[in-house]
């Protein structure tokens, strides 16, 4: 595969272009990885700025609508334009928008459309090639539909909160970190946007996809779902490895670093089991795990909180980055559990060149991550900073203007 | 939306009429697309199970010698067990996790050891348009099946490869699945309560995830031929996906040299941004039962004053503000949660979104696939047949299109299920040639 990063090929979605009206992360992060792959994505913002402007962290922790990371995070390789959106009726600068653009992104609940004047279904209907995509909490219709949510809520109720926390059921189940609730409906944004454009080629006809953060949450729960499908039993939360209707083995291995390793001891695999014996022994540490009646699985099970015991000194005199390396060289599925600030001198990610450098005037070069596919036909979408606040405003609004006199 | 019975015709539970095993001409965006799917296990089955729910004709291969964990894993009706408690002799066919993941494709059992069954995969290839793996790297190339091979097959192949680090690197060989790929994209370390060893993740989240993106990418592709005639060779690495994920927190330290090692982070169920208070997990009437809050202004706080009866403390000038309620979070969730222990999760969280407040209940999966209203009335679970299994819960798409058809005809083949029509049918093999692929354990 090559895995050099080109940005002189032509993009997937190169040539469309994208409405995004959006207030949170879930609607802001569909509309970013419709941007990575080439569309031109348009953020439509109130004259005040999008509410995602006043959420932190903040470059240098200078408070402001311009030093929003969360905002950077989300809006990187937008266009903004300000449009005053006070309702009651779309405002004629946004439906001029929608009338050029192939998808509109759109994250109010009903309430809060119905107050704008926004009718979705409307919208559809007016602009037949039009893909209008709401990304919502619970979807449009439904008894919780204005229900509000938020990445905690979404997880909470959708399901995957209940299979994260620790072994300590007392502590209530944790949030696992970074907006999952919220990139889990964008995921499925992606998928339902692509698939738009797909039955698009075909019919020539855009749609209405209603897609729901509560939703795609409860199809985010991976073997909970089957759980219930099948045996009808519930899983239950253990620290840092999967829900499971009985308690499993920990799983983390602190290091001599005071950093962990995710490492799944497995002692019925003859296979596994060799491999960690060796890996042990060559480290002069296997104890008595050579003795000949441990080539036995059923003598390692009834010996097992031997192993463990064993396994968990051998990680605790070793630096963590040791272990993963090594472990793996073994041939045993071992992760280090990295920081963020980690990834960034990873020697892995630094030969595949997954992070890209983004201009900021008044940073300098930042750091992003890089695109999360890579194709051998198209090339990557040179990465440029979120949009300050009506950035474009003009530029493009002339440009629609412009057009509709051509084609008066 | 009236259009919400298009979206599965089988999601009437139980009740849709259904069509007979024998595959067919399919419907939906991607109908007319035929896949070559060498995936297993999570990751890859969770992939192209998007593109088969859509239309395209999945071909799963299969390994009759090797079983893959999805059909071996006991997870099946009326017997509860743990994920490591395996059946020494399971029957292929009653495995409920491949039943979930394999819906509305093909299956088909290839001998990849033999010379035969490579060429037979070969014939299958030149008459698909997509191929997708997710191996170890290296395994596809044991068989010959390179981007370049596959090129002289069908010049304008899709050849989508999934792994955990991706296909180039120092790190290309290493061995991973969910927890290992959550660990080292950091999600797991930025899970946790401050000052104790992370909580990360009780799911392979990144396994659903990185299908996501694949499934995605897979899409992107097939849209670019049509456009443009030309195919693609795709490398989705489930680490750089899982790093793109991290949000935020990865720009605070790229641009504030925030570390993420000290006591004040991960910060548990406490959001840093924006300043929420109380922003928790607060337990509720029941055993391990608990609901979700979170306030995010003044407007807000004073509705949850109100539905908890105006008590004296939250009369306290601490109290009074967003930035005073986040400094005395311990004290608040303390308070907060005195409260809600008495309550019902489900009344607790309608009386509170009916005055303005976001709270949700934890529900369970028995909670989501039975009992939730918001689920139920837009059918996002539905029913399939199977021979073995019997009638079979599914979790649909979370999308509803006004156009877009999920046509779903079939539950998860049985192994081997679709040998003779792949082969005779689609690849125009003779009885005889058949036969004898199967006497020679070819198929």
């Amino acid at each position: 595969m090559q895995a050099q990063r080109r940005t002189d090929l032509p993009h997937p979605l190169a040539g469309l272009t994208v409405v995004e009206l959006a207030e949170d992360p879930g609607g802001e992060f569909s509309g970013a990885l419709l941007a990575e792959v080439g569309a031109k994505v348009i953020k439509v913002e109130p004259p005040g700025g999008a509410p995602t402007r006043q959420v932190g962290p903040f470059a240098k922790g200078e408070v402001g609508p311009e030093t929003s990371l969360n905002f950077w995070y989300y809006n990187a390789g937008k266009l903004s334009v300000t449009i005053d959106l006070g309702g009651p009726e779309a405002p004629p600068p946004l439906l001029a928008l929608l009338a050029r653009a192939d998808i509109f992104i759109c994250t109010l609940q009903p309430k809060a459309l119905r107050a704008l004047g926004l009718d979705l279904e409307r919208l559809s209907r007016d602009f037949p090639r039009l893909i209008v995509v709401s990304v919502t909490a619970f979807g449009l219709t439904g008894p919780w539909a204005d229900y509000k949510s938020s990445d905690l809520v979404a997880l909470a109720a959708g399901g995957p909160l209940n299979s994260c926390g620790y072994d300590d059921h007392s502590i209530p189940p944790i949030r696992p970190g970074g907006n999952q609730g919220y990139h889990s409906v964008a995921s499925f944004a992606h998928i339902g946007v692509m698939l738009a454009l797909l039955e698009r080629q075909k019919t020539g006809l855009g749609q209405l996809l209603d897609i729901s953060m509560h939703e795609a949450c409860a199809v985010n729960v991976e073997l909970a779902n089957p759980y219930w499908f099948y045996p009808r039993v519930q899983v239950k939360r253990q620290t840092c490895r999967h829900a499971q209707p009985s308690p499993t083995q920990p799983a983390l291995f602190q290091c001599a670093d005071g950093r962990f390793v995710y490492f799944t001891l497995i002692t019925t695999e003859q296979k596994a089991w060799q491999a960690l014996v060796g890996w042990l022994d060559q480290e002069g540490l296997a104890a008595h795990l050579t003795e000949p009646e441990f080539s036995d699985a059923k003598h390692r099970q009834d010996h097992f909180s031997e192993i463990q015991e064993v396994v968990e000194c051998f990680f605790l005199v070793h630096p963590s980055d040791q272990m993963y390396k090594q472990g793996q060289a073994a041939g045993l599925p071992i992760g280090v559990l990295n920081a963020p600030e980690d990834l960034f001198s990873d020697e892995h990610l630094a030969a595949r060149g997954f992070f890209v450098e983004v201009e900021h005037e008044d940073l300098g070069k930042v750091t992003y991550p890089g695109a999360i596919c890579r194709f051998s036909s198209f090339g990557e979408v040179a990465r440029t900073r979120a949009p300050k606040l009506g950035e474009h405003t003009l530029a493009v609004l002339a440009e629609t203007s412009n057009t509709e006199e051509d084609v008066a | 939306m009236s259009e919400t019975a298009l979206r599965s015709p089988a999601s009437a539970k139980g009740a849709a009429p259904q069509r007979s095993r024998t595959p067919g001409p399919r419907q939906g965006p991607l109908a007319g697309v035929r896949v070559t799917d060498f995936c297993w296990m999570g990751v890859g089955a969770c992939a192209t199970r998007l593109l088969a729910d859509f239309g395209a004709e999945v071909i799963r291969i299969e390994d009759r010698q090797r079983l893959e964990m999805p059909r071996r894993l006991p997870i099946y009706k009326g017997e509860a067990r743990t994920y490591g408690e395996e059946d020494a002799n399971p029957d292929p066919n009653k495995g409920g996790l491949f039943n979930n993941y394999n819906r509305n494709k093909l299956g088909v059992t290839i001998n990849m050891r033999t010379a035969k069954g490579r060429e037979l995969a070969d014939r299958l290839i030149a008459s698909s348009s997509v191929v997708t793996e997710n191996f170890a790297p290296g395994v596809m190339e044991r068989w010959g099946l390179t981007y370049a091979h596959l090129k002289s097959l069908r010049p304008d192949v899709i050849y989508a490869r999934m792994s955990g680090f991706g296909h180039s690197g120092p790190h290309a060989d290493f061995r991973s699945y969910g927890p290992v790929v959550q660990a080292v994209c950091g999600i797991s370390h930025i899970s946790g309560l401050p000052g104790r060893e992370p909580s990360g993740w009780g799911l392979s989240y990144m396994d659903n995830e990185a299908a996501f993106f694949n499934a995605a990418a897979l899409l992107m592709a097939i849209y670019h031929r049509n456009n443009t005639g030309e195919g693609a060779e795709i490398d989705v690495s489930a680490v750089e996906a899982g790093i793109a994920l991290l949000g935020p927190i990865l720009l605070d330290v790229s641009v504030n040299g925030r570390s993420t090692r000290g006591d004040d982070f991960p910060t548990g169920n406490r959001l840093e941004h924006p300043n929420a208070a109380p922003h928790g997990v607060y337990p509720c009437l029941g055993d391990d039962r608990w609901i979700a809050i979170a306030v995010f202004n003044d407007d807000e706080w004073r509705a949850l004053v109100a539905a908890m009866g105006d008590p004296s403390w939250a009369a306290e000038p601490r109290f009074a503000t967003q930035a005073g309620r986040c400094a005395a979070q311990d004290e608040l969730d303390a308070h907060v949660g005195a409260w809600t222990a008495g309550h019902d999760r489900h009344a607790l969280m309608h009386r509170l979104q009916a005055v303005g407040v976001a709270a949700g209940a934890v529900q369970t999966t028995e909670d989501t696939i039975d009992h939730d209203p918001q689920i139920a009335g837009r059918g996002l679970f539905f029913e399939m047949d199977h021979p073995v299994i019997g009638e079979a819960l599914f979790e649909g798409t979370p999308i509803q299109f006004s156009r877009t058809v999920q046509e779903n005809w079939r539950s998860a083949p049985l192994l081997g299920e679709d040998n003779a029509y792949v082969c005779k049918s689609l690849l125009g093999m003779s009885d005889s040639e058949y036969e004898a692929l199967v006497e020679e354990g070819v198929l």
